[in-house]
């Protein structure tokens, strides 16, 4: 292994293991991570009412007549963000380009992952057989799918277009 | 080939694989994570079978009346469609040293997948057992694992596969050939550097 990939991986796991103690203390779970995911199930109702699901929610859960979900962690697209924001910051940047990657790949993360909460309802509602292996497998892996590949096009532009491995 | 076709081919192939080889997946997962887990345990009381898409927990000391506990494995196990969603967007995956790549990957992933099993029972056993629990698992031992089993569920399942990936596969797999003086395809010295195909070549992939 390079110098150079030893170092980025030593960032990387040095930053996702400061992150993950982070989102697991007690107080930032209650005051933030819990918050953020009550905003999101709050806008995730808003936009299954517009696709004409009748739901209210209720803290991080989502409820219908026919089908309720309890969005927590792993739902929340924190996952993804952690992952994207490590690797981003052990990759060699300057501290503009990282703050325009995270900004841009954290939004771009949440928008996605609202698509997921409220497709995931709706196939609850209407497609319950399939409704875990899309929970479990399909959407939680197309999103890292989608934070890798934001990782690897920001690594380009950071890098001024030049290879996307880690460099010094 | 375009590089979102290869992602989803890599997707679709490891989402069939994982699903349909899980069930005899499990039974090998449940043989190797109670071997680990009754290596270090006294008395050797734990037992682990392999029951549709979970993992049964029986132990020798359990009411033989009550209920056996289960564990949801799918969530331990699918980031292998990561991985090998991943693995598929690399040039060159069928080469001698990216082939070598992925085998030693995949078999890294199955001993993570042993320890997030071990991880798991550990963790339902000191937290999840009332009185039982606190008489046989002190508050460290019992955030060990917890945080483990937490740890390897929210980040750690995705950033193995990406880092099996980034280091094993994406690092071994051959450049596409670059400037005439570059056979070997590493004539950039910051490709060279790091291991990774050149600007040039890069841009002549495109489409």
């Amino acid at each position: 292994m390079q110098p150079a990939q030893k170092r980025f991986l030593l960032r990387f796991v040095v930053a996702l293991g400061a992150f993950y103690l982070l989102v697991a203390i007690q107080p930032v779970n209650d005051h933030v991570v819990v918050p953020f995911t009550e905003f999101l199930v709050r806008v995730s109702t808003v936009l299954l009412a517009v696709i004409g699901e009748k739901t209210q929610s209720f803290g991080t859960v989502i409820q219908s007549p026919a089908f309720a979900v309890d969005v927590k962690n792993g739902c929340n697209g924190i996952e993804a963000a952690l992952l994207l924001v490590a690797a981003m910051l052990a990759f060699p940047a300057s501290p503009k380009q990282r703050a325009l990657g995270i900004a841009t790949g954290l939004a771009v993360i949440q928008g996605v992952n609202l698509f997921r909460i409220v497709s995931l309802f709706w196939l609850g509602v209407h497609y319950r057989n399939v409704f875990e292996l899309f929970h479990a497998a399909v959407w939680q892996t197309a999103l890292i799918l989608l934070a890798v590949g934001i990782f690897l096009a920001w690594s380009r532009f950071a890098g001024g277009g030049g290879p996307v491995e880690a460099r010094g | 080939m375009k590089l979102a076709v290869r992602v989803l081919l890599g997707f679709l192939a490891g989402l069939a694989l994982w699903w349909l080889a899980t069930p005899a997946y499990n039974r090998l997962l449940a043989g190797m994570a109670e071997g680990a887990i009754r290596a270090v345990e006294r008395p050797r009381a734990t037992r682990l079978y392999a029951e549709d898409r979970r993992l049964g927990i029986d132990r020798a000391d359990f009411p033989s009346t009550s209920d056996r506990p289960s564990l949801p494995v799918d969530d331990l196990t699918f980031n292998v469609i990561l991985f090998l969603a991943l693995a598929a967007t690399t040039r060159g995956l069928l080469r001698d040293r990216a082939v070598r790549g992925v085998a030693l990957s995949l078999l890294v992933l199955f001993a993570l997948h042993v320890l997030a099993v071990v991880a798991n029972v550990e963790a339902f056993y000191a937290t999840r057992l009332g009185a039982w629990s606190a008489a046989h698992y002190g508050p460290f031992s019992r955030n060990i694992w917890a945080t483990a089993m937490h740890f390897w569920r929210l980040v750690g399942c995705y950033a193995a596969a990406f880092l099996l990936w980034w280091f094993l596969v994406r690092a071994a797999a051959p450049a596409a050939p670059t400037a005439s003086r570059a056979p070997s395809g590493r004539s950039s010295s910051r490709a060279a550097s790091a291991g990774g195909p050149s600007r040039a070549s890069r841009r002549r992939e495109k489409g």
